[in-house]
């Protein structure tokens, strides 16, 4: 995974914008989904990089296509998305953590005994 | 399908080069902005696709035609810049009946509207227009005349910000209820970015880059770290352009790394980041590998 130098390309930040639609809620299971030029009017962007963020929802199967009526949300989108966003997110925090370990010399054994006396800190 | 196609086209003006031998296709209906250092030969390139200018040798075709002297690609091209002239006796209102009578797709109540709003009073005549309301003006001309093929050369020049994004987002709008194949060029490439769909890099009489702006986005990657942990990498990445940010040194490198060895960068404290399509521009652009700073490197020494 990259980290983003200043902004992340339009068209994944649309891809990322329908998904916390329908995370939140605001688009639900089969709700149509906006077209790629309500999209481009919307974000003030061309329609053709609208369209490239519509493609990696459906490519996900997050989002279906009705001939001639449009798009729709999957019926398991934001199961998909909720499990799709711990695991990515998670592993990144984790990879950080072992960066910043490294840099600072920290062996594992002493990491494993920080993080399970902050998680014992918590109970 | 192709709007423009050029095919070892090359144009001379006596004996300088400015294009050498381009070869490349425009699709319909696709907004392309036209990108390259001072002259690079942007403008040449689409005056000879306006058949203003013509070709030194190759083949050039518009709308399947040679467009010099071509009545049928003047009738559905406009070619905006802020030269374009209009008689000196002519008021603003008397420009626009004219353009009714020329374009078949003329919008008069649309170019009505936009004039109306950005304060450019039908009774004014066009050369007391300031600098930024004559950009204003052929820009709203332009977008009025809806013509199959639309070709801004530096349209924002003298335009306030305000006025920029407002042409921006006129110019989209018109473009998504009425798709046509556009032509931009401007060096705020990172005003307009959002707006194009393909990049056509100019570069030092070839074709840098033509494309999907994604595409020359995902091209380059960033490398940011200190001066002597980057040197040690120096070897395994092609570096396209160094600079400094603040105190660290950035790279940006061609985009051909295996996820391992950008873990490894990353455990060594580099910092490994996508960059910017004007960035990327910029990187390919610049002539030195060291920018500006070479300059005042070479004469501290």
């Amino acid at each position: 995974m990259l980290e983003m130098g200043g902004e992340k390309p339009i068209y994944i930040q649309i891809a990322e914008w329908l998904e916390n639609e329908i995370i939140d809620g605001t688009l639900k299971a089969d709700d149509k989904v906006y077209s790629q030029y309500q999209l481009a009017e919307l974000f003030n962007i061309n329609p053709a990089t609208a369209g490239k963020g519509l493609t990696i929802l459906l490519d996900a199967e997050l989002i279906y296509k009705k001939r001639g009526l449009g798009t729709f949300v999957s019926s398991n989108a934001r199961e998909k998305l909720l499990s799709k966003r711990k695991d990515f997110t998670l592993r990144r925090l984790v990879r950080e953590l072992l960066d910043e370990a490294n840099l600072l010399g920290i062996e594992k054994e002493q990491l494993y005994r920080l993080i399970e006396s902050e998680r014992k800190g918590r109970a | 399908m192709e709007v423009i196609t050029f095919r070892d086209v090359t144009k001379k003006y006596r004996s300088l080069k400015v294009l050498d031998q381009v070869t490349l296709d425009i699709r319909q209906n696709v907004i392309t902005g036209v990108v390259g250092r001072n002259g690079a030969g942007k403008t040449t390139l689409m005056k000879m696709i306006a058949g203003f200018t013509k070709e030194s040798s190759g083949e050039l075709r518009v709308f399947g035609e040679r467009p010099f002297n071509s009545l049928d690609v003047s009738a559905n091209m406009i070619f905006v810049d802020d030269r374009m002239g209009f008689p000196d006796a002519l008021k603003l209102g008397d420009i626009l009946v004219e353009c009714d009578r020329f374009y078949e797709n003329w919008d008069d109540e649309l170019a009505k509207r936009l004039l109306e709003y950005f304060q450019l009073p039908l009774t004014f005549k066009h050369r007391v227009l300031s600098k930024g309301k004559r950009s204003t003006f052929n820009a709203v001309i332009g977008i009025a005349s809806r013509c199959p093929l639309t070709m801004f050369d530096e349209p924002i020049t003298g335009m306030d910000v305000a006025a920029r994004r407002d042409f921006y987002r006129a110019l989209l709008k018109d473009y998504i209820a009425h798709p046509r194949t556009i032509l931009l060029s401007s060096h705020h490439m990172e005003e307009m970015e959002d707006l194009l769909e393909d990049i056509l890099l100019i570069d030092g009489k070839d074709i840098g880059f033509h494309g999907p702006i994604v595409d020359l986005q995902e091209k380059f990657l960033s490398l940011q770290g200190k001066a002597n942990v980057l040197e040690t990498y120096a070897t395994r990445y092609a570096i396209v352009h160094r600079s400094m940010a603040g105190p660290l040194t950035e790279w940006i490198v061609d985009n051909e790394h295996t996820e391992a060895e950008l873990n490894d960068l990353r455990q060594a404290g580099i910092r490994v980041a996508t960059v910017t399509a004007s960035d990327a521009y910029l990187a390919m652009t610049g002539q030195t590998k060291g920018g500006v700073d070479d300059v005042f490197n070479a004469m501290e020494r």
